[in-house]
């Protein structure tokens, strides 16, 4: 569905990534994981074609990224930035009703249908109780769950989120991680999501790429990606990645030096 | 708390906008009928009614629609609702574009217009430049650059003030915003100008919609964002610009009537823009039957009576936003 090839990319003579190759199939849960610094926030940015690449190819659908007008684009790609601003008191229903903006002509209204969309995407995030609520007034988690709303009024294939468990407390964490993790399986939507959190990348997604200094060091199940020697030579930290009591999923553990 | 629609937590009822649309229209159709007979004595005569407060009040009204209209699309694209034609100086670089034209001997009036608005265009893109980094344009900076160009064009108006119109009362009446002896021919290109981008914004309300939320995640709803904000910076200058040359420097009501507006119908720019064209234009119009009543039988420029009130409530708006943790 995502296809990567030989992708490049720079600030100026400063070389942020340098030939990534990757291969996201449908319906995949994809993470990508690094140190800071490592590229995989640019990495997003130029699969969601906020960024072009300096060389290579990113292909969607097998149509090459860069034929797709912003309007296609938004009809198969949801992304949640990290710019997000809350200046006007827009109430949720009509932040998740912009979800339906690709899907409409100029002047057009929102049919029955679109509000079905949207009101089935309310229900999805558990947010349908804040429908009439100034965003801004919302908690951080209520918001990220009104943006993954707007997202999936979107109806798109690929849903991408760039840390949405930051500034979370864990059980909203688990919340948003179950909600996105339903998504994949029920909707069979592909996802996509940059995360800093080893241990909840791990319990979560199918797929790991792990990036360090703009490189594509390895790709693969949790299991083989977040080992105790690759996270120790990515990261350079004196971690040790056990077999999680929950099963099936490994984990970090670390703690003072010495 | 359990409300009637069965839905729980403090919450606020939406406002309904399409109502309060339409009360907003009958207030401006009030509000310029009573305009047209408010006087210092007694009822006016036909004479005096149809050809002095009449352009007077239509004046207004579009002067009115086209400033707070700017201020409303200028806060969207901006995510800035301190935004403002007057505060962002565009609304000097236009005066100083209307002089020009004078000077140069320009007594076309398309000529006149167009440099209005191309001094108009060029100030609002310089201080959105300056302000810019990182692709945000944060709003202290902007405000600040504002003013600063402001300063400048205020200077530059000066210097030919004081060369070319020593003698001249009207002009400093005009540089403080009047809407006394419009040129019809010249108020009806402004006009023409004030609607046609008025409608072009409102068409292009759900983009403003999504540029307010974020530039990158406007993209990601599916909006091509440089060429949405060209066309609505073009547009809202050109509204500016179209009230700066008929009616000179009238500042604050592109900045306090959207802020009003959207205590009324919300932030949808569907509703807002419309609201805050016939808000502007009740205020306008209201304030200048002030400034030509309250001290009879003088007449304080219209344009100072909008920054006496306006400054205070800019200062408020600034205050309360710093309250908030926004700064």
């Amino acid at each position: 569905m995502l296809r990567l090839e030989q992708v490049s990319f720079s600030y100026r003579e400063y070389a942020v990534l340098q030939d990534i190759t990757l291969e996201i199939p449908r319906q995949s849960f994809l993470a990508l994981i690094g140190p800071n610094g490592s590229g995989k926030t640019t990495l997003l940015r130029l699969i969601s074609k906020v960024l072009q690449p300096r060389s290579g190819k990113i292909w969607l659908e097998a149509q090459p990224l860069s034929k797709f007008s912003a309007r296609e684009l938004a009809k198969r790609m949801a992304v949640i930035a990290s710019d997000q601003h809350f200046e006007f008191p827009f109430s949720v229903i009509d932040v998740v009703a912009m979800g339906r903006f690709p899907h409409l002509n100029r002047l057009q209204r929102l049919s029955s249908k679109d509000w079905e969309v949207v009101d089935q995407a309310l229900k999805v995030t558990c947010v349908d109780h804040l429908r009439h609520r100034p965003i801004s007034q919302l908690s951080s988690g209520e918001k990220q769950r009104v943006l993954i709303a707007r997202a999936i009024a979107q109806q798109p294939s690929v849903l991408m989120l760039d840390e949405p468990n930051s500034h979370l407390d864990i059980n909203h964490q688990i919340a948003i991680f179950n909600l996105l993790r339903s998504l994949n399986r029920q909707h069979q939507m592909t996802i996509i999501v940059v995360l800093h959190d080893l241990t909840s990348a791990a319990a979560f997604s199918q797929t790991i790429a792990l990036l360090h200094e703009g490189k594509l060091i390895k790709t693969g199940s949790p299991e083989e990606v977040i080992t105790t020697e690759l996270i120790r030579q990515t990261y350079g930290a004196e971690v040790e990645v056990f077999p999680s009591p929950l099963g099936g999923f490994p984990q970090v553990a670390y703690g003072p030096d010495g | 708390m359990e409300n009637k629609n069965g839905v729980s937590g403090p919450f606020t009822v939406p406002p309904s906008s399409r109502d309060n649309l339409i009360l907003l229209t009958m207030t401006t159709v009030v509000v310029a009928g009573l305009a047209l007979f408010l006087g210092p004595i007694g009822l006016p005569d036909r004479y005096i009614l149809l050809n002095v407060r009449l352009p007077r009040v239509l004046l207004g009204f579009l002067v009115g629609c086209g400033l707070a209209g700017a201020g409303t699309v200028f806060q969207g694209v901006l995510r800035n609702p301190l935004a403002d034609p007057f505060i962002l100086g565009t609304s000097s670089a236009a005066t100083v574009g209307v002089m020009t034209a004078n000077l140069l001997g320009w007594h076309n009036y398309y000529a006149l217009y167009f440099m209005a608005l191309g001094f108009a265009l060029s100030s609002i893109a310089f201080v959105y430049r300056i302000a810019q980094t990182n692709g945000k344009a944060p709003i202290q900076t902007m405000v600040l650059g504002g003013v600063i160009v402001s300063l400048f064009f205020n200077a530059v108006v000066f210097v030919f003030f004081s060369i070319f119109y020593r003698d001249s009362f009207s002009i400093l009446f005009y540089l403080l915003g009047t809407l006394t002896g419009g040129d019809p021919k010249l108020m009806s290109i402004s006009g023409v100008f004030i609607l046609l981008s008025l409608a072009v914004c409102w068409a292009m309300a759900r983009e403003l919609n999504g540029l307010t939320q974020g530039e990158e995640t406007a993209f990601h709803l599916g909006i091509e964002v440089e060429t949405a904000k060209k066309i609505l910076f073009v547009a809202a200058s050109a509204m500016a610009a179209a009230s700066v040359a008929v009616a000179g420097m009238i500042g604050f009501v592109g900045l306090v009537v959207p802020h009003m507006m959207r205590l009324v119908v919300g932030p949808d720019h569907r509703w807002l823009i419309p609201a805050s064209a016939l808000g502007g234009a009740s205020v306008l119009i209201l304030t200048d039957s002030a400034a030509r009543t309250i001290v009879p039988p003088f007449e304080i420029p219209v344009g100072a009576l909008t920054a006496l009130l306006g400054a205070p409530y800019f200062l408020y708006l600034l205050k309360q936003r710093q309250n908030a943790g926004e700064f």
